[in-house]
């Protein structure tokens, strides 16, 4: 890959931000880890031998027939009756290192729920008797993803209205900045449970609920950005070449703005998962059933006998949010042109 | 006290360990001028900015050498010994009167701080003190401007201001850095003629970086040439200027730009007819009400001949690149723009496009009009892939190829970036963006201002080289008639929005008629204030 000089100097201030860094190689780690929930805490065992056969139950779906039972639904495995079954034709399961998925019912838990955290349960269970550390990882996962898209989304509104307003200046600007002005003064949090409460909320609807007040952030940054860079002469002489206004925008000026951006993308992503957090503490928020650590928290409000829910629940945030701010401030320093001034020319 | 004010010897400076002085030795004394000539990255301003030890010392350092002011060694010495010696016995003028002073603060308070901090006088004396001050610089109406801001002042009001400033405390050694380049030739005049005279009446040595010989040549007393870090020749101005010593002094001294207009058949037709262009900008304009309105160019009229060279001269604020970017059709402008016999005013920006190829331009800062995120080649095949959509990969490299041949330029650099290269080389960049597409007009807009005097030599060839090959036309927009009158055939004087005077250039720059004509000639070659 071709690197300018200037990109390179901004991974070498990255990489030498310790803190972000390292910040950086331990979401990555726990991202990889919860895209593979399923390998980690599912419900169903890894592989399966029954009769001389391997069965695979975490890819595909085996009646109970097929194990000499009777159901012809999907094998309960963790039913003792299914596993008495399997035991009875010389099988064997290997079972992934939290047997429970996020939406498992501990049937067989044998103290009143929630129970607190023991051998089988590592971080207990919650009022339904469903897993704790299952539900966290699947929550983490259901987040930064969530995040992750919404502020995709929001960045590419944001960045075409900012471009539009700062490009074309004038009255397409005056009228555009009222207009962001006007929606950006909504009591956006009322509006969301009133809307989530009028439609069905599944996570696609959700994401349009947020996306429509989350894409305001960047029009100032990518705007100001914009407006400073129409009028510089590299600009003006796309023009007088004849170059559309589309391709000026996205070849000679987009390039500028997205170093703003960039330096913002991290916040929205921790303002976002913030958002669908509190929705969810508010039952506002994902379908019921969701693995979602704002439910986790309203949990853990509502069963103050059992502290290990709200804990868990806030540590999880703690170090998520964490993570990505510490990664958030060292983009930031490494975009910015006044701490990266080692190797700049003698005047 | 000694007549012998600053004596510096064996001074380097190095830049994170590479050094880009090397072993300087001058030395300045009372009531002298002293120049210190050099191409940027000469070392020049670095080598003033260590007198007062005003670099940036968590980066550079001094390896070697001894900066003695007045007998005190100005390296290594104490804070407190700086602050004293720094305002007080030395000052400093710079570049920049824009960004020197604080936009936030009236000019009383500015000049005012200078006094309070190294004289500790009562308001009413600093009040007073600033008041004589700004009347010793010659800004008029003094009394009236002391709340004024530095936005409300022009350049040249704010380059006194600074020297104001800078002698408030009749310092022994004033430093001028540049101090007249971002000026008008004829504010530039006064300025040098104003430094000259208070020079004489406070007996004050004087410093003056420059790279400017014209401006040498009229008021110092002794030069030094420097050049790579070194000192290649130190001389007294008259024998530097009858007997250079050094090949790279003789070097600078023939840099000027000279030659004659690519000779062009008088009768040539007509391509581009520009009758009545008026550019009027709203200002102070509210809401509703109409508000006044600036007139930037007005009126303006003037026709370019196939193969000739029109140039326009006037001071900054003439409205002369205005002028420019209304035939682009990049500002809004009223009036009739017939290029080759078609009129293109009002079309449309889709209707314009076929023109926008027979018409191009190059811009005054080679820094800024080349995008820094886009290698060489996409820069200059931007206007192929827009006029000629059909070109494919080879073809569009080999024209870029060429281009780069065209301007002297190596075809093999053409996937680095324009950070790479130096000011010059960039200007041919960006020549090379607007000759790909064989125009025939290109608009100049001051393309020599931000180069090296010996690299605008060669760029004025240049620009020769490519009329004579191609047959262009140019409209050449300077405020530098030494270098208009190498390359112009008709000439256009402009002051205010309006033509003041055009015709020959020749018979113009023989015999002008009006007299604003003959201040511009008289300041820019002879460096003379004429009232």
């Amino acid at each position: 890959m071709n690197l300018t000089p200037l990109t390179r100097r901004r991974l070498a201030s990255f990489r030498a931000n310790k803190r972000g860094f390292w910040s950086l190689r331990i979401f990555i780690v726990l991202l990889v880890l919860s895209l593979f929930a399923e390998l980690i805490a599912n419900d169903k065992p890894l592989l399966l031998g029954y009769d001389d056969q391997v069965f695979v139950p975490i890819l595909f779906h085996y009646p109970e027939t097929a194990f000499g039972g009777v159901l012809h639904s999907e094998a309960a495995y963790r039913d003792p009756e299914v596993k008495a079954l399997i035991e009875a034709g010389r099988g064997w399961m290997l079972w992934p290192p939290v047997p429970y998925s996020y939406n498992t019912i501990d049937w067989q838990i044998n103290e009143p729920v929630p129970s607190p955290p023991s051998a089988r349960h590592w971080l207990g269970t919650d009022n339904v008797a469903r897993d704790v550390v299952a539900r966290i990882i699947y929550g983490f996962r259901l987040s930064v993803l969530f995040g992750l898209v919404l502020t995709l989304l929001s960045s590419i509104v944001g960045i075409g209205v900012g471009a539009v307003q700062g490009f074309f200046g004038g009255w397409v600007d005056l009228i555009g900045q009222r207009l962001v002005e006007i929606w950006a003064g909504m009591p956006v949090l009322f509006l969301l449970i009133i809307l989530a409460s009028l439609v069905q909320t599944s996570v696609f609807m959700l994401l349009c609920l947020l996306l429509l007040f989350s894409w305001m952030q960047l029009v100032a940054v990518v705007r100001a950005e914009f407006l400073r860079t129409r009028n510089f002469d590299y600009v003006q002489a796309s023009r007088s070449l004849g170059v559309s206004n589309f391709d000026i925008m996205r070849q000679d000026v987009l390039p500028n703005a997205m170093v703003a951006a960039l330096t913002f993308l991290p916040f929205i992503l921790t303002g976002s998962i913030t958002t669908l957090t509190s929705l969810d503490f508010l039952g506002f928020g994902l379908p019921a059933g969701s693995p979602s650590l704002g439910e986790l928290l309203a949990q853990g409000k509502s069963n103050l006998q059992a502290p290990w829910l709200g804990l868990s629940g806030f540590f999880t945030l703690l170090v998520m949010l964490t993570l990505l701010i510490f990664i958030g401030e060292a983009v930031r320093d490494a975009f910015d042109p006044r701490r990266s001034v080692v190797g700049v020319d003698a005047p | 006290m000694s007549d012998r004010i600053l004596a510096v010897s064996d001074l380097s400076v190095a830049f994170h360990g590479k050094a880009v002085v090397h072993g300087v030795n001058l030395h300045i004394d009372r009531g002298e001028t002293l120049a210190l000539v050099g191409e940027s990255g000469s070392g020049k301003s670095v080598t003033a900015l260590s007198i007062p030890q005003l670099l940036p010392y968590s980066q550079a350092g001094h390896p070697t050498g001894s900066i003695r002011l007045d007998g005190i060694e100005m390296i290594d010495a104490s804070k407190a010994t700086l602050l004293k010696m720094r305002g007080n016995r030395v000052s400093m003028i710079f570049q920049e009167p824009m960004t020197s002073l604080n936009p936030l603060h009236t000019i009383e308070r500015q000049v005012g701080e200078v006094l309070f901090v190294h004289q500790r006088l009562g308001r009413d004396a600093v009040r007073k003190r600033t008041l004589e001050l700004l009347e010793l610089v010659g800004l008029q109406r003094a009394s009236e401007r002391l709340t004024a801001f530095p936005h409300e002042l022009s350049g040249g009001q704010r380059q006194r201001v600074m020297i104001a400033m800078a002698l408030a405390n009749e310092p022994d050694l004033l430093i001028a850095d540049e101090p007249t380049t971002a000026l008008d030739v004829t504010v530039q005049a006064q300025i040098l003629t104003l430094l000259k005279d208070l020079q004489a009446r406070l007996n004050m040595a004087l410093l003056l970086i420059t790279h400017d010989l014209g401006i040498v040549r009229k008021i110092a007393d002794r030069v030094c040439v420097m050049h790579d870090g070194l000192i290649v020749e130190e001389a007294p101005t008259k024998t530097l200027f009858t007997a250079p010593a050094h090949a790279y002094t003789r070097t600078l001294l023939t840099a000027q730009p000279k030659g004659n207009p690519v000779p062009a058949p008088p009768d040539a037709a007509p391509l581009l007819q520009a009758e009545g262009i008026s550019v009027h900008f709203p200002i102070g304009q509210g809401f509703l009400k109409a508000g006044r309105v600036l007139k930037a160019v007005d009126a303006v009229s003037f026709t370019v001949r196939k193969g000739h060279t029109t140039g326009v001269v006037g001071e900054s604020g003439s409205g002369k690149t205005t002028l420019g970017m209304a035939l682009l059709r990049l500002v809004r402008s009223k009036g009739r723009i017939v290029f080759d016999g078609e009129e293109v005013h009002g079309l449309s920006n889709k209707a314009l496009r076929p023109y926008r190829r027979r018409m191009q331009v190059v811009f005054q800062d080679p820094y800024g009009s080349l995008s820094p995120r886009r290698s060489v080649r996409q820069i200059i095949e931007q206007g192929l892939r827009v006029h000629e959509p059909q070109f494919d990969e080879a073809a569009r490299t080999s024209l870029v190829d060429q281009a780069l041949e065209d301007v002297g330029l190596d075809p093999i650099d053409k996937d680095r970036y324009p950070h790479e290269f130096s000011g010059g080389q960039r200007q041919r960049i960006a020549i090379a963006r607007a000759v790909i597409l064989r125009p025939d007009l290109i608009i100049l807009d001051e393309p020599t201002s931000a180069l090296d005097m010996s690299v605008q030599a060669q760029v004025i060839d240049l620009l020769r080289d490519l009329q004579a090959r191609y047959g262009l036309s140019y409209l050449f927009i300077s405020h530098d008639l030494r270098v208009v009158r190498a390359l112009a055939d008709e000439l256009i004087v402009m002051k205010d929005g309006v033509i003041v005077e055009q015709g020959q250039a020749a018979l113009i720059f023989e015999q002008p008629e009006q007299d604003y004509t003959k201040a511009l000639l008289a300041a820019a070659f002879d460096q003379k204030v004429v009232e």
